[in-house]
């Protein structure tokens, strides 16, 4: 069975396309357009890990970790972080919040896919 | 009435108002931009993966798309060099000194996606004397290193540039060396100002930001540059930084 990853970006040209490389790579995808969204869609399907932007309307990625980290049931599942911040403070600033990756924007798909290969063993 | 004094402090608020202004606008356009970059870059990883799932790829779908995405880091490149000029003009630049070990940030960098590289060289480690921590911000000398090993990649062709690291009594000596097209005498005491470029250096792509930010970086953290080069023969640079 295939592991079940939730990408949650807010620019839709990037989230189809990021969902095409995963489901090419065998992965079943889910997706949110924002933060809120993707709790919501995170508690109703347990993926087994989460892709996810920081500046998002609703609710961010900062404080989807935030609410990772307090919830029993989302605490364990990995989140990477996608972001275009490059800063070491805002690399630091998510991996303080509970992320289990940081990916800087621009990528190359197969670098996100090394780190999600990692987190997936 | 205003006297001499207050007019000019005025005039210094306004321009470090612009500044602050310009300085965050283009970091606004530099984050703006890396949005629809990665949608390129993916959408042209997306079609690679696919051919290759169809059995389509082939050298010259292989050869272009490997070109839209080395196009895309140069331009993320420009946009950060452009960020960091910015910061360094409004005085924005965090420093973070740190006991830091030279060599180490050296191999870390050997791993690094250098985007002038033209082919498969990367570059030569070569230690003399007792290994000495200094005292300086860990993320600007690794852009030290990675500017100044992406130009001797980029200006040379033949042999792998060698970076040699010398322990001395009082300081660090660390020298980039190349055998590429060297630097014209003429252009030697320009070779520092933003947007200069070399008159040797033709249709070799650049924004001419690179080593502004390294002198500044360089400068920031206590050390010394200098370069020696001659044309058609190579050239080296030589930093020295002291110990704490």
């Amino acid at each position: 069975m295939s592991n079940i990853i939730l990408l949650i970006e807010d620019k839709p040209g990037l989230l189809d396309t990021v969902q095409s490389l995963l489901e090419l790579h065998h992965y079943t995808v889910i997706t949110a357009t924002n933060g809120q969204e993707g709790i919501t869609l995170a508690r109703t399907h347990l993926p087994d890990l989460v892709i996810s932007d920081i500046y998002m309307p609703i609710l961010n990625g900062y404080q989807l970790l935030e609410q990772f980290q307090r919830d029993e049931q989302l605490h364990k599942i990995p989140v990477i972080i996608l972001s275009a911040k490059t800063a070491d403070e805002e690399m630091n600033l998510a991996y303080q919040k509970g992320a289990a990756g940081y990916v800087t924007k621009p990528f190359l798909f197969t670098s996100l896919h090394e780190n999600i290969k990692k987190l997936l063993t | 009435m205003p006297n001499f004094k207050t007019v000019n402090d005025n005039t210094n608020t306004k321009d470090s108002s612009l500044l602050d202004n310009t300085s965050n606008l283009i970091a606004i356009i530099s984050h703006e931009f890396k949005t629809p970059l990665t949608a390129i870059s993916s959408a042209a990883d997306l079609i690679a993966a696919k051919l290759h799932i169809d059995n389509y790829m082939d050298p010259f779908y292989k050869k272009n798309i490997s070109k839209i995405t080395t196009e895309i880091f140069k331009l993320n490149s420009i946009l950060d060099e452009i960020l960091t000029m910015s910061n360094i003009i409004s005085n924005s630049i965090e420093i973070k000194k740190e006991l830091t070990d030279v060599h180490e940030i050296l191999q870390e960098l050997k791993t690094q996606y250098f985007t002038d590289r033209k082919d498969a060289r990367t570059f030569k480690i070569k230690v003399s004397g007792i290994h000495v921590k200094i005292h300086a911000d860990k993320k600007q000398l690794s852009t030290i290193f990675s500017n100044l090993l992406n130009n001797a990649l980029k200006f040379s062709s033949k042999k792998m540039p060698v970076v040699e690291l010398k322990y001395e009594e009082h300081a660090v000596i660390i020298t980039v060396e190349d055998d590429g097209i060297g630097i014209p005498a003429a252009d030697i005491p320009y070779l520092f100002q933003p947007f200069y470029r070399g008159s040797n250096v033709d249709s070799i792509e650049g924004t001419g930001l690179g080593l502004h930010i390294v002198r500044n970086f360089v400068s920031a953290n206590n050390g010394k540059i200098f370069v020696t080069s001659e044309q058609d023969q190579g050239t080296v640079f030589t930093l020295e930084f002291p110990y704490p």
